[in-house]
């Protein structure tokens, strides 16, 4: 397959999903505009019952049938894993762009900080040296923060998760930050220090110097090493199932109790998964390409090099 | 206004035990055209380095307009000095014609309109009109140093100094730079020059200075320095370098 094609084939993959995930979405949270919340859109018995006609026919058409009864099982709980997809998505974005805002002044003080430079690298190595559920935990049980969001209004009411989504958020949040600090300064320190000493030379102070020069230089070599983030966190984010939260792998676990279909239904949860890492890192290509310039941030740029 | 503009007071420089600097003294009127020579090692860029504070000096003072700089506030002082690089060190993310705004909107907070009129102006000035919008890979290493000179003119700078601004650049992109330059000087500007390009420093030159381990052993103007060179270490290394980068 050339590129292209693989980019047309992964393209109308990630726009079924979407066309799908949206539409059940916008369905459920606004009471079964559609189909009643959480229902399937198709009925699945049909399907199902056509599958078990293909099996009883034999080789090769009970092959089919196959394919046909995998059908009738995603038709069937989809619905429920969607849900849990949108929290997945909700914990993942949310985490990656707060915890950017924190990593950024962070990976900047462990560059070019004296005291802060020690903060910050203290700060990094606890959060990258402790497990991330051990974290959660700290944050859900042993803090307060729970009741202080279930305090909040609309908190758990209508489209607004509920409080442990906000717990999670924070977590992610604080760990995100300590692994996209080390990325940056990473990228910081691939600068050419002739970058900030030229700011410098035309009367820039030093944060300007690294706000406007280096920074908008080195956020662009972390764009490869942000999307792995987003890639992560995108799994990672399972582990908010342990403080409660129905996100992806909560729901596929609670809906595998429920039916004693658990092969299956980790089986779907990772095809899920798949659509949205894929949907992460076809995003942060488009990314990648919207803000590409010529000799900044590896190949691609926007125009050819003369040089 | 005086005529004096620089005046660098006995200076002495060191990295740890490694002195660099022993005890440069020279003065520059407005508009002489100073070009520094000597070995590498010999203490060239860290001179230049010291006079916009990039270094700072252990001993002696240097005064601009007649006030010490290290009584001006930094920033001050290295928008009233401007700087070229060897390796150009334009910012490798903005246009030619950003590589020129960020100061002026940054530093002397012009609004974007004049800061982009200001900039466009000064790129025309350095030959770059065309290139305005292109990004520094896309330019040659001659048009980069033209937009590294255009950026630093930019600021309105009393005094420009170059750290070899020809020395990273293939012999044929070389002379579009020294014209650039040599425009510079018939204008007035006050330059303090890092090169071996001797033929620049023959034609533009008030004064060259030789120095060497951190002593400045001769200075004068060019005629009598290559002709007439008092030290002969002088006369060896100038005698070097001619020959090596030519009397034009």
């Amino acid at each position: 397959m050339t590129r292209s094609t693989k980019r047309v084939v992964r393209d109308a993959m990630l726009s079924v999903f979407w066309l799908w995930f949206g539409v059940r979405l916008l369905n459920d949270w606004f009471g079964g505009v559609l189909v009643p919340a959480g229902q399937p859109f198709f009925d699945p018995q049909p399907v199902s019952e056509a599958a078990v006609a293909l099996h009883d026919a034999g080789a090769p058409a009970s092959w089919l049938g196959d394919l046909l009864e995998s059908l009738a099982f995603a038709m069937t709980y989809l619905p429920d894993l969607a849900a849990g997809a949108w929290l997945t998505v909700v914990l993942t974005v949310l985490a990656t762009i707060l915890g950017l805002a924190i990593a950024v002044p962070l990976a900047a003080a462990r560059v070019y900080g004296n005291v802060t430079h020690w903060i910050a690298l203290a700060f990094i190595e606890l959060i990258r040296g402790t497990p991330l559920l051990a974290q959660l935990f700290v944050l859900y049980f042993a803090l307060p923060l729970s009741r202080w969001f279930a305090a909040v209004p609309y908190v758990g009411t209508g489209i607004v998760p509920a409080q442990a989504v906000w717990v999670a958020v924070i977590g992610f949040t604080i760990n995100s930050a300590a692994y996209q600090a080390e990325y940056i300064r990473g990228s910081i320190e691939g600068i050419d220090p002739g970058q900030l000493t030229a700011a410098r030379s035309i009367g820039l102070s030093r944060i300007q110097g690294i706000r406007f020069v280096v920074l908008p230089q080195a956020l662009r070599f972390a764009i490869p090493s942000w999307t792995n983030e987003l890639v992560y966190l995108t799994k990672y984010s399972s582990l908010a199932a342990f403080i409660t939260v129905g996100e992806l792998f909560h729901a596929a676990r609670s809906a595998a109790y429920a039916n004693y279909r658990f092969l299956d239904l980790f089986l779907l949860a990772a095809v899920v998964y798949l659509a949205l890492v894929l949907s992460a890192t076809t995003t942060m290509e488009w990314v990648r390409r919207r803000v590409a310039i010529p000799g900044v941030g590896g190949s691609g740029g926007g125009r050819m090099s003369t040089d | 206004m005086t005529e004096e503009l620089l005046d660098v007071d006995d200076v002495h420089q060191s990295y740890g035990e490694e002195k660099v600097l022993e005890g440069i003294s020279f003065e520059m009127d407005r508009q002489d055209v100073k070009v520094l020579v000597g070995p590498s090692g010999s203490g060239k860029s860290t001179m230049l380095r010291c006079i916009n504070r990039l270094t700072d000096i252990d001993d002696g003072d240097i005064s601009l307009d007649g006030e010490s700089i290290y009584d001006l506030d930094e920033n001050d002082l290295r928008r009233q000095v401007g700087m070229v690089f060897q390796d150009f060190n334009l910012f490798a993310h903005l246009t030619a014609l950003e590589n020129v705004t960020l100061g002026l909107k940054r530093v002397r907070g012009m609004g974007g309109k004049a800061a982009v009129e200001k900039a466009a102006w000064q790129l025309e000035a350095v030959g770059l009109r065309e290139q305005a919008n292109s990004y520094p890979a896309e330019l040659s290493g001659g048009q980069k140093q033209r937009v590294g000179i255009a950026r630093a003119l930019a600021m309105d700078p009393k005094l420009m100094l170059f750290d070899e601004p020809t020395s990273a650049l293939d012999p044929e992109l070389i002379g579009e730079v020294l014209e650039v330059m040599r425009e510079l000087a018939e204008e007035g500007m006050t330059m303090l020059v890092v090169t071996h390009e001797m033929g620049f420093a023959r034609q533009a030159a008030t004064d060259v200075l030789f120095l060497e381990d951190g002593k400045l052993v001769e200075q004068g103007p060019p005629d009598q320095l290559f002709e007439q060179p008092e030290n002969e270490r002088t006369e060896a290394f100038l005698g070097r370098l001619t020959k090596l980068h030519g009397g034009q």
